[in-house]
């Protein structure tokens, strides 16, 4: 045993170059499998903890206006399946009265509620996962404005109106199982009743939720049906628990399942990566083995010797790699647990990444195992000539012209006859590039302007939101007259909307949101059809027609002031407000039935659509006035900024990966054709002619494989951001790119990291020195 | 031509050329001989640029080789000096005749199809014409070795260096080798090869003997004698 470990460190001492980067490739690979895990069982944890404390409804209908209570308790009374229900007073407060350090929340795009502590479920929780309690004077303020304006518990929010003025000390910060996400887009701050009661005197304007918990085995479309046909206050929208769970999800969780993807695929690369430096490694040692083998050595000895080295150093790497994942590993899963807080089964962060690591230990065991026996099998003679050597490469032709470029002819050549042992590395190089554009190219196309077009909306520049109130029409009218006397807007439309009844594909009715205005100012891309041009055609977007079921030229029935109407579908759009479930239509809907009007306009060239928004937040007070760039990035939550995170930790990730997998193949590849480097230098070339040779050679490799990673990142990122946004309503995206980063910069970066890694890599040709190799 | 002035060269404490001076003219044929371990690859690497010195200095046609940088002697190896390896050493994704013309196409001091005729003419010389097109592992060690000779004078070097020409041989081939060695050196090329066998070394017509990495006796024949027998008689000296 001691003579083994002796011939170990020798041989590590002998290899440092090679070892330190496998070792380095082992850490990562066990870092990311137990990060990866990590991050996995950290969000199903948070989330599972966090729902069981807060007891999200399974089915909520939003309603404003009158109801008949009694009614409604009557209806729970009589259906069996329904396990609790409550209703949820919410006290929506325009943002122009929230003040929060001197500024309003009209930069906000979330609409505000007051509510008071609910009984039974739907309960918000402090950062402790406890049950919030907030006295006279107190409020709680929603997690996602802790994060977003960084409001602290102490500071001080001021509801304002005319002559009345509300302030509240923040006591706590609040988690809102329903409406946590900043995907969903109302939020709910904590107030006590006293101060409700208060508030309600001087501004604000109710809306209900009315809310469900099922019996195991009831299902959310029997319920709303009967709701429905029990006529049910319902003239908001109806949301399902599960729809609730795929808002957080996709709000919190993003960045975590960009993780996980990243890491499974970087694993699967590491262990293609780790066979082929084994293997590698060992074809050097095939001389030594043969050596072992003649001199009475017996198999199971070498064999001991060559898995104790590879199993040290698997070893090693998975306990640091496994430490530095728990130690770091919460960084991917701040967001999850900012919003959702610890889980209930913290054991299985550390219990699932350590089987995790175990298990790739065994792979890399099992992978070296096979090798090793493999080369045991040949002979002693065919060890020592060094048979895997002599495999025939093929030929490349010198110019008949002469070597105007010798070292690029020499590189093109030599790469042709050895292309196939260039594929791991090519692959790896794909990946990386693949990796460091996909996550930019997503952050570029939810960060351009032109993103609103899947949201429903032809490109703009500025939304302005007018609620539903009381004065709902004068508003508009307020709206457009100041609209067309101001010279600096080019053009505007304006869309009214209300909820219309849709028999969905197993037959039950529920509402949508419709849209009616003008389609032609805006005009908006159809993933099919057209938008509608007469009273009897009707637009869908691309979650509502699927299941829907329907295509262009399909006939729907609605219901409307019950009475059914027949339209045809038109076209198709993609949008991912409101659920993704949304329709565009010219009915005319009664006054009382307008939930409310979004006016989008463009502003004349050389107006800054900044300086027109404050402008217009001045004069149109009661109205929400958002830049289109911002109302994407508030729809898109956090998304966004996950999405810089993804970015870094991506770049640093694939540049790492590229520095080490350059390094380990070129001390592979240097000393595999140490003789060709022999005869080189005998025959004249010098040791910087050699360098270039190589480095051309990898370089042409990652030049291909750079416009191949850039094209998969184009064309698979848009398969890839089309899926993960098809359940928010948008499949098919086109990826907007930003030429100057990801077509120059980004290649750029990786060519210098190879530049330099080749230029200090291929030092070692210096050491092959040529007598060794032509005595040898 | 080249002149070693007490030249040593150690390898950690171990003195493997132990001030050695001796001279090359234009034209010489010399061999150099001696036990394994002894010293004589060592110092043909040395004199050729391959290797560095610890001390003294090689002055090649005047000039101090050893005090020349790798890339600087990479250059003037590639168009003063030819070499030969006991192991036919060829790149192996080049034809015979790629392998040839490459130096040649690597010193540009002719045009390339001045340098392909060469190439052929050395070829026939050889009498392997025939094996142009062939790949480096379809041919036999003979042949092999004699297309190496042609690359070693593709650029028309001053001086042709041999280690072990022969050693990898069999008898025929050797006799092919020989012949050619001696051709060359009629014909004015200069040489100097390490040996051990005594054929190579009967071609020669100065044999240094290297032990312990100094040279132990010199040998010079003169015009006519049976160099055979005079070298046997020397050999059995040491």
């Amino acid at each position: 045993m001691k003579l083994l470990l002796k011939l170990v460190l020798k041989d590590f001492k002998r290899n440092r170059v090679i070892t330190t980067a496998l070792a380095m490739f082992l850490i990562l690979s066990a870092l990311l499998m137990a990060g990866g895990i990590k991050v996995a069982v950290t969000m199903a944890s948070s989330l599972k903890g966090f729902n069981e404390r807060a007891m999200p409804p399974e089915y909520l209908q939003m309603h404003k206006g009158t109801y008949d209570e009694e009614a409604y308790w009557n209806f729970v009374e009589h259906h069996d399946y329904i396990k609790d229900a409550l209703i949820v007073k919410m006290l929506n407060i325009n943002n122009a009265n929230i003040i929060y350090k001197g500024e309003t929340l009209e930069r906000c795009l979330m609409d505000n509620g007051f509510i008071i502590q609910n009984n039974g479920f739907d309960l918000l929780l402090n950062m402790d996962n406890e049950i919030a309690v907030v006295q006279k004077g107190e409020i709680g303020v929603p997690v996602y404005y802790g994060e977003v304006l960084g409001i602290q518990v102490g500071d001080v929010i001021t509801l304002h109106k005319d002559d009345f003025s509300k302030k509240l000390t923040v006591s706590t910060i609040i988690r809102d199982a329903s409406m946590n996400a900043a995907l969903t887009s109302s939020k709910r701050f904590l107030i006590s009743q006293v101060d409700l009661d208060e508030i309600r005197m001087h501004m604000g304007e109710w809306e209900y939720s009315f809310e469900f918990l099922l019996e195991e085995g009831a299902s959310t479309a029997i319920l709303g049906k009967d709701y429905m046909d029990a006529a049910m206050p319902s003239n908001g929208v109806a949301i399902t628990g599960k729809l609730l769970t795929m808002l957080n999800g996709l709000s919190y969780g993003l960045t975590g399942f960009i993780i996980i993807a990243i890491s499974m695929l970087l694993i699967m690369i590491a262990i293609l990566c780790l066979s082929y430096i084994i293997r590698a490694t060992m074809a050097e040692e095939h001389y030594t083995i043969g050596e072992m083998k003649a001199i009475g050595f017996p198999g199971k000895a070498i064999e001991k010797l060559y898995q104790m080295k590879y199993r040290m150093l698997v070893m090693i790497a998975g306990v640091i790699g496994y430490l530095v994942a728990m130690l770091f590993g919460n960084f991917f899963t701040s967001s999850v647990i900012l919003y959702c807080g610890y889980g209930t089964r913290e054991w299985m962060e550390w219990v699932f990444p350590l089987i995790g690591v175990i298990l790739l230990i065994l792979i890399v065991m099992f992978k070296c195992c096979r090798i090793i026996r493999k080369n045991l099998k040949r002979t002693v003679v065919e060890l020592m000539r060094g048979e895997e050597k002599i495999k025939k490469e093929g030929h490349y032709t010198l110019p008949l012209k002469g070597l105007t470029h010798r070292n690029l002819v020499i590189a093109f050549g030599e790469l042709k006859c050895k292309w196939k042992e260039y594929g791991v590395i090519f692959f790896v190089f794909v990946f990386s590039s693949f990796l460091i554009l996909l996550p930019m190219n997503m952050k570029n196309t939810i960060e351009n302007p032109s993103f609103i077009t899947y949201m429903g909306v032809g490109d703009c520049d500025i939304r302005i939101d007018i609620q539903y109130s009381e004065k709902l029409e004068e508003q508009k009218n307020v709206a457009i007259s100041y609209l067309d006397n101001d010279s600096e807007i080019e053009k505007y439309a304006v869309y009214q909307n209300g909820h219309i009844q849709f028999q969905n594909a197993d037959g039950d009715w529920e509402y949508i949101r419709v849209e009616n205005g003008d389609a032609s100012v805006f005009p908006l891309v159809y993933l099919e059809g057209s938008p509608p041009d007469d009273s009897k055609e009707m637009a869908l977007s691309y979650l509502n027609a699927s299941q829907l079921r329907k295509e262009v030229g399909d006939l729907v029935t609605v219901v409307y002031k019950e009475e059914e109407l027949l339209f045809t579908v038109c076209g198709i759009y993609q949008d991912i407000t409101y659920g993704g479930k949304t329709a565009k239509a010219a009915i005319d809907f009664d006054e009382d039935d307008i939930e409310g009007y979004n006016i989008y306009l463009d502003v004349r060239d050389g107006v800054t659509i900044e300086k027109k928004t404050e402008a217009l937040r001045r004069i149109l007070t009661d109205s929400k006035i958002t830049p289109i760039s911002e109302f994407i990035s508030q729809t898109l939550g956090g998304i966004s900024d996950n999405m810089s995170m993804v970015e870094g930790v991506a770049i640093t990730i694939s540049l790492l990966l590229t520095i080490l997998i350059t390094i380990m193949f070129l001390q592979l590849l240097t000393a595999r054709e140490h003789s060709a480097i022999a005869i080189k230098k005998a025959i004249g070339f010098s040791n910087k002619d050699i360098r270039i040779q190589f480095g051309i050679r990898i370089l042409i490799i990652q030049s291909v494989a750079i416009i191949v990673g850039t094209a998969l990142a184009k064309f698979l990122g848009e398969i890839i951001f089309g899926w993960m946004l098809s359940s928010m309503g948008a499949s098919k995206i086109t990826m907007l790119i930003e030429p100057i980063s990801a077509y120059l910069i980004c290649p750029a970066a990786q060519l210098i990291v190879v530049f330099i890694t080749v230029t200090v890599g291929t030092k070692v040709v210096r050491n092959y020195h040529i007598r060794d190799q032509i005595i040898e | 031509m080249i002149k070693v002035e007490q030249i040593s060269k150690s390898f950690k404490d171990t003195k493997v050329l132990r001030d050695i001076s001796f001279e090359i003219k234009k034209g010489d044929f010399v061999a150099v001989m001696g036990p394994s371990g002894s010293g004589k690859s060592t110092l043909l690497y040395s004199m050729s640029g391959m290797d560095s010195i610890s001390e003294g200095r090689i002055m090649f046609e005047g000039i101090n080789i050893s005090e020349m940088k790798e890339d600087e002697l990479s250059g003037f190896r590639l168009t003063k000096m030819g070499f030969v390896f006991q192991n036919a050493q060829m790149l192996k994704n080049l034809s015979i005749f790629d392998n040839i013309t490459l130096p040649g196409l690597v010193a540009k001091k002719e045009s390339a199809k001045d340098i392909r005729k060469r190439a052929s003419k050395l070829m026939k010389r050889m009498e392997i014409a025939e094996m142009k097109e062939r790949d480096i592992r379809e041919v036999s060690g003979g042949q092999l070795q004699r297309a190496s000779i042609c690359r070693a004078m593709i650029n028309n070097p001053k001086v042709l260096f041999l280690d072990e020409p022969t050693g990898a041989l069999n008898s025929a081939a050797t006799d092919q080798v020989l012949a050619i060695l001696e051709d060359l050196n009629r014909d004015g090329m200069t040489i100097m090869t390490v040996t051990h066998d005594q054929r190579v070394a009967a071609k020669a017509r100065k044999v240094l003997y290297i032990i312990d990495g100094e040279i132990a006796a010199c040998k010079e024949f003169s015009v006519g004698a049976d160099r055979v027998r005079e070298l046997d008689d020397w050999l059995k000296g040491f």
